[in-house]
């Protein structure tokens, strides 16, 4: 009757780590920071016969940033198993992406943040986490490794559904990477009850080499996003307030919103129309004050 | 029936636990240490009564799998002895009632003042947004907060020469 | 930094900065076995079958058959057994419980039991289970002998009622008629959590003479021994409750809850059985009474009031628990504290099959303030008043009578409201502003009583029965002792209360303890210092209202305070900020400035939450936010400006203050909303209610042009 004790993996090497993660597939569950494992196991929802850590996989932790690629613009390169604070609060990251700075300051409380790492928030794919929508109009991507090579799998296609990715059973989540030349970014989080609570909507709007992008968080399975709606935007200088709300209402009326403790689906669609408009007025100030970004709570 | 061994340093101790893979280090810290200042109250990392500091950053305890502590330094309020400056703040300030979420708010705001050592009340309230307080002493734990941080910046002014009278 | 509380002499380091405080849930004993509950998954349902055969040898498990025998049990109404015997009337009703090695030897055992049920039509909503053809709770029903079944309750079985107060003062027809504005309106307030931080815990163990001992985190320690005793058949000196310090408790930790299930498992075991909840299981056990309150409010056109009807439905759930003392404070709470003549109150205590709900910080006076307060600033805008003037001039002063018939003393509720609003800047202007002023009884009768025993090495203690939860009860009550003894407090010592040692006192409820306590002290001291070795004192309050008048003493001392609140409402999202809060209570004498300040603070922070965004949610009876992360509680960066008076007066009475400011906060905050044009009639203020309220503002307005 007992449930069995999980075995404890924890390889030292990607290598190791790989090889552990082809022969276990789906038996092992993959532990980066571990938040979001140890409170399924405390609700009763995951009862793992493996867990995998890779928390001694020193060469998974780190920032780098690649100046030159080959668009020219700069690459942040970010170690899967950086945790949150280490983002959060890293010069390299502050001055170069500050929106990423400053919404991964937004997640749950200090001391998440110091467990929970950039890999795990996307491999989760939790549909209420602040980073997936906000990586996701960054254009980010990510490096999924496996015995057999490794791929780049945008943000977009990542993450397919509720709590759901495309990551294979023998892929590891190793590297994330952000691409520079934003010419304006903004993060809004908008909470219905407590300080403390997650987004009810959360709106995140980029614009890179002229380019919007805008992606609704916390609304749905996964993150939305709209290119045929953000392509109004296109060889636009500015975005005007006119075309900020046409961009709020065609959001609103494309996303189907889900219902829970936060806000009813119907009282979402209202939020989403107005908070996307409000974004897109934040950006429009950023880029005309050239080139700023932040996140707004 | 204990799986494994864990070893890490405790209050500056170092100790060699028994936990299953899969059991959280709050429940390894009361069990088999027989720590009390750690307490479960939400089990899903927002309140903070569980927290302790993993090489000096607070963490939920309640969530960190115990084999994730392996090699590192825990530290809980029993590691500070009692005179800490931040203890010293929350007595003189009265900045407790049922006293079950202190522990946390303690180690919070240490950590903090080691981050930033004069924060302002916007600071001080953000950094302590995930500490919950249902008897709601929000206000003066700010408090205590703020005089915590005068204190160590008392402790941090060069010592007086012998004779000198000591500062209180 | 001046010395809290008077307090000159620093020693040891509080226990609760050090974390050495041990609370109920640290408790253990040698051999002890820890618990499980096993909970009905059906919101009413016949309990058919308990199979316990699929459990390893080594777990012991109490079953339906176990406690068939034992005595029906409840605080107010005989109503509940110590498991669900017959019918499950909850989604959570404990049905069977284990005992084993581990918590999570218990968890995994409490899995292995199977239980057959038939499931049977359930009710959710109070007005509803009044409804002929509602299914019916409990069909026959009795009152409880219990202690805390002092004020004749009237049951009505065959309409799931197990309480009506009333008033009757005046008559209400003549109000009416004699009324030149009437205003009307109903208002519901949800359930809520009390979310102690430490959960419920307890340990039982039966002596080898057949004595029961329970460690338990409680308020009522005399009222849960004189349940137990009915349960198990023993004497109450067969019993001994033993009280450590509580992780918070706000009316959670009250009668029995837990105690005869972990009993009757260590009696079965004849070993000490221990029981921590899980925090899920907190919204399963106790929560505040859902409440529809019908408010039917005549005036003059000078703006007197002249006639009041109150209609509450407190929704009380499966088992009774202290809900007929909750609506009957909220009856007597609803007509505020102003001069009516013509009063008509009907407040019904209704089963539902909802968990049970009992005491809760404010006891009913939060869901009365809310329909009472807001009513009036329906009436002040009817009338064109200005909301302070109508209550200004309404108000109950020294010499009047209230709706009880009792004559009112010590009254300070136009203070009070004279000090929010100048605190809030009411002159300069009123958008976006609000307040509420509230009257609250204290438990009434009830009695208290104190030994202090004079110690070999010069120190005192102080026995007494009064629970810690973080209110600083025991700290008050030695420094009024050290006051009085002229020691300095660290000589007077109070152990956890342990009712073998104990004198008997009424609960540590309704913000009474210091003051009673306080003038129990008095003659304790008095005593002492007469014979140097031991003295006693009591103090006992004497009234009570006739139950089908309401007429009598409702209280022998009242609770008085308002409340000021100023809003900014994000009028394209209904998000609303509130800017400043601020409360006035009258105090009379504050025994501990800092304790007080703290009581002041965190009711007024707990006010606000419910004001903003507590709320159980339920779904055919399951309740879909029992955790910390749907279900939210204030935060510090939560917080509006905060501020406070304590109004104190030379030569006053001690009084609580642990639950003054919150019934007025959610009032001021939604009467705030009001001087906008959003009417919400139901908490919480939600942004999705206050954008619907602001969008009905803006039809009527189109309307109007």
């Amino acid at each position: 009757m007992a449930r069995p004790i999980p075995a404890w993996l924890a390889p030292t090497s990607l290598e190791e780590a790989l090889e552990l993660r082809a022969r276990y597939g789906e038996e092992a569950t993959v532990v980066a920071g571990g938040t979001f494992v140890g409170i399924l196991i405390n609700q009763g929802l995951l009862q793992p016969t493996a867990l995998l850590t890779l928390r001694q996989i020193a060469a998974l932790t780190y920032l780098r940033v690649e100046d030159a690629t080959a668009s020219g613009k700069p690459l942040l390169r970010i170690g899967a198993m950086t945790t949150h604070r280490a983002l959060e609060r890293s010069p390299l990251v502050q001055r170069g992406w500050p929106v990423l700075a400053s919404t991964f300051a937004l997640v749950a409380s200090p001391r998440v943040r110091n467990q929970a790492t950039v890999g795990g928030v996307l491999a989760d794919a939790d549909y209420a986490s602040d980073p997936p929508a906000l990586l996701h109009a960054l254009g980010a991507s990510v490096v999924a490794r496996s015995p057999h090579g490794q791929r780049l799998i945008s943000v977009e296609e990542l993450i397919i559904g509720h709590y759901e990715t495309s990551l294979r059973p023998d892929e590891l989540l190793t590297e994330i990477q952000v691409p520079g030349g934003i010419e304006g970014a903004i993060y809004r989080k908008f909470r219905s009850r407590s300080s403390e609570d997650r987004p009810c909507v959360a709106v995140a709007a980029v614009r890179r080499e002229g380019r919007l992008r805008v992606t609704v968080g916390a609304v749905a399975e996964r993150p939305q996003y709209f290119p045929e709606i953000c392509a109004l935007a296109r060889g636009q200088a500015s975005i005007e307030a006119e075309l900020a709300r046409e961009i709020g209402e065609r959001y609103a009326a494309a996303i189907d919103p889900i219902s829970d403790a936060r806000g009813s689906s119907h009282y979402r669609r209202r939020v989403i129309a107005v908070e996307v408009r409000r974004a897109l007025e934040e950006l429009n100030r950023i880029i005309a004050a050239r080139g700023g970004s932040q996140s707004h709570a | 029936m204990a799986a494994m061994e864990i070893h890490f340093t405790l209050n500056g101790q170092p100790v060699a636990v028994q936990a299953e893979p899969d059991e959280m280090l709050l429940e390894v810290l009361r069990r088999e240490l027989g720590l009390r200042s750690v307490r479960e109250t939400c089990g899903l990392g927002i309140c903070g009564a569980c927290t302790a500091l993993l090489n000096g950053q607070p963490i939920s305890t309640c969530i960190l799998l115990a084999p994730l502590a392996e090699g590192c330094e825990i530290t809980t309020v029993e590691g500070l002895g009692g005179h800490h400056p931040v203890q010293r703040a929350f007595e003189e300030v009265q900045a407790f009632q049922c006293g079950y979420c202190t522990p946390g708010m303690i180690l919070t705001i240490k950590a903090l003042l080691e981050e930033e050592p004069e924060p302002d009340e916007e600071t001080i309230r953000r950094a302590l947004g995930g500490n919950l307080c249902r008897c709601g002493c929000y206000l003066k734990i700010v408090q205590a907060a703020q005089r915590a941080a005068a204190l160590l910046a008392e402790e941090r002014r060069p010592q007086p020469g012998p004779g000198a009278a000591p500062v209180s | 930094m001046p010395e809290p509380g008077g307090n000159a002499h620093y020693t040891e380091p509080d226990p609760r900065v050090t974390g050495t405080i041990r609370y109920a849930q640290d408790v253990e004993l040698p051999e002890m076995l820890y618990a499980c509950v096993v909970r009905s998954p059906y919101a009413h349902a016949r309990v058919l079958r308990v199979d316990t055969s699929a459990l390893p040898v080594d777990v012991v498990a109490l079953t339906p058959d176990d406690v068939r025998s034992l005595g029906l049990y409840g605080c107010q109404m005989k109503d509940q057994q110590v498991l669900a015997v017959e019918r499950a009337l909850y989604i959570g009703d404990p049905v069977a419980a284990v005992a084993a090695a581990s918590p999570r030897a218990a968890r995994e055992a409490a899995e292995l039991i199977e239980v057959d049920y038939e499931e049977l039509p359930a009710v959710f909503d109070a007005v509803e289970a009044m409804q002929p053809g509602a299914p019916l709770l409990h069909p026959d029903l009795a009152i409880s002998e219990n202690d805390a079944a002092y004020f004749g309750m009237r049951p009505e079985p065959q309409r799931n009622v197990c309480h009506h107060f009333r008033i009757r003062h005046g008559d209400i027809e003549q109000g009416f008629a004699e009324a030149e504005i009437i205003v009307e309106e109903t208002y519901r307030t949800p359930s809520a959590q009390h979310v102690p931080m430490e959960p419920h815990a307890c340990l039982a163990r039966w002596t080898a003479d057949g004595r029961l001992e329970v460690w338990t985190g409680t308020q009522t320690p005399f009222n849960l021994r004189m349940d137990l005793a009915g349960i198990f058949g023993l004497p109450q000196e067969g019993i001994r409750i033993i009280a450590p310090p509580m992780g918070g408790a706000f009316g959670s930790k009250t009668f029995v809850r837990y105690e005869a299930i972990v009993a009757g498992l260590a009696r079965k075991a004849g070993r000490p059985v221990k029981l921590v909840l899980r925090r899920d299981e907190e919204w399963l056990t106790l929560n505040r009474h859902p409440a529809t309150i019908h408010v039917k409010l005549g005036a003059k056109r000078d703006g007197t009031l002249v006639a009041k009807q109150v209609t509450c439905w407190a929704n009380t759930g499966a088992y009774a628990d202290c809900g007929p003392g909750v609506a009957q404070k909220m009856g007597f709470a609803s007509p505020g504290p102003y001069r009516i003549p013509h009063v008509w109150v009907d407040s019904y205590c209704v089963y539902t099959n909802l968990p049970s709900n009992g005491a809760f910080r404010g006891y009913g006076a939060t869901q009365a303030v809310w329909a009472s307060e807001r009513t009036m600033d329906l009436l002040a805008e009817r009338l064109g008043l200005d909301p302070l003037e109508l209550r200004l001039k309404n108000v109950l002063v020294d010499g009047d009578r209230y709706c009880t018939g009792e004559i009112m003393h010590d009254v300070h509720f136009a203070d009070c409201l004279k000090a929010v609003a100048g605190q809030i800047g009411w002159q300069r202007g009123r958008r976006g502003k609000g307040l509420a002023v509230l009257l609250k009884g204290m438990q009434t009768p009830s009695r208290a009583s104190i030994v202090v025993e004079a110690n070999e090495d010069g120190s005192y203690t102080v026995h007494c029965a009064t629970a810690e939860m973080g209110q600083g009860a025991w700290r008050a009550i030695r420094m009024l002792a050290a006051e009085q003894l002229g020691v300095p407090v660290e000589r007077v010592h109070f152990p956890v209360p342990d009712t073998d040692i104990v004198p008997y006192d009424t609960r540590t409820t309704s913000s009474r303890s210091t003051y009673m306590m306080g003038r129990a002290l008095v003659e304790a001291v008095r005593q002492l210092k007469e014979n140097g070795e031991l003295g006693y004192g009591e103090c006992v309050n004497e009234g009570g209202l006739d139950p089908d008048t309401g007429q009598g003493i409702a209280s022998t001392h009242w609770h008085q305070g308002a409340a000021a609140a100023e809003v900014h409402v994000d009028e394209e999202t209904g998000k609303l900020e509130v800017v400043h809060l601020h409360t006035a209570i009258y105090a009379g004498r504050i025994v501990n400035p800092p304790a007080a300040q703290l009581q002041n603070e965190g009711s007024m922070i707990m006010g606000l939450g419910s004001a903003l965004f507590e709320e159980i949610t339920f779904a055919d009876g399951q309740i879909t936010n029992a955790n910390l992360s749907d279900y939210n509680i204030p935060a510090a960066d939560d917080l509006p400006r905060i501020t406070y008076d304590l109004i104190e007066r030379p030569g006053a009475e001690i009084h609580g203050l642990g639950e003054t400011a919150l019934p007025p906060v959610p009032a001021a905050i939604g009467n705030a909303l009001f001087s906008l044009g959003i009417h919400v009639r139901d908490l919480p203020l939600t942004p999705e209610r206050v954008l619907e309220a602001s969008e009905r503002r803006s039809v009527h307005s189109a309307a109007s042009v």
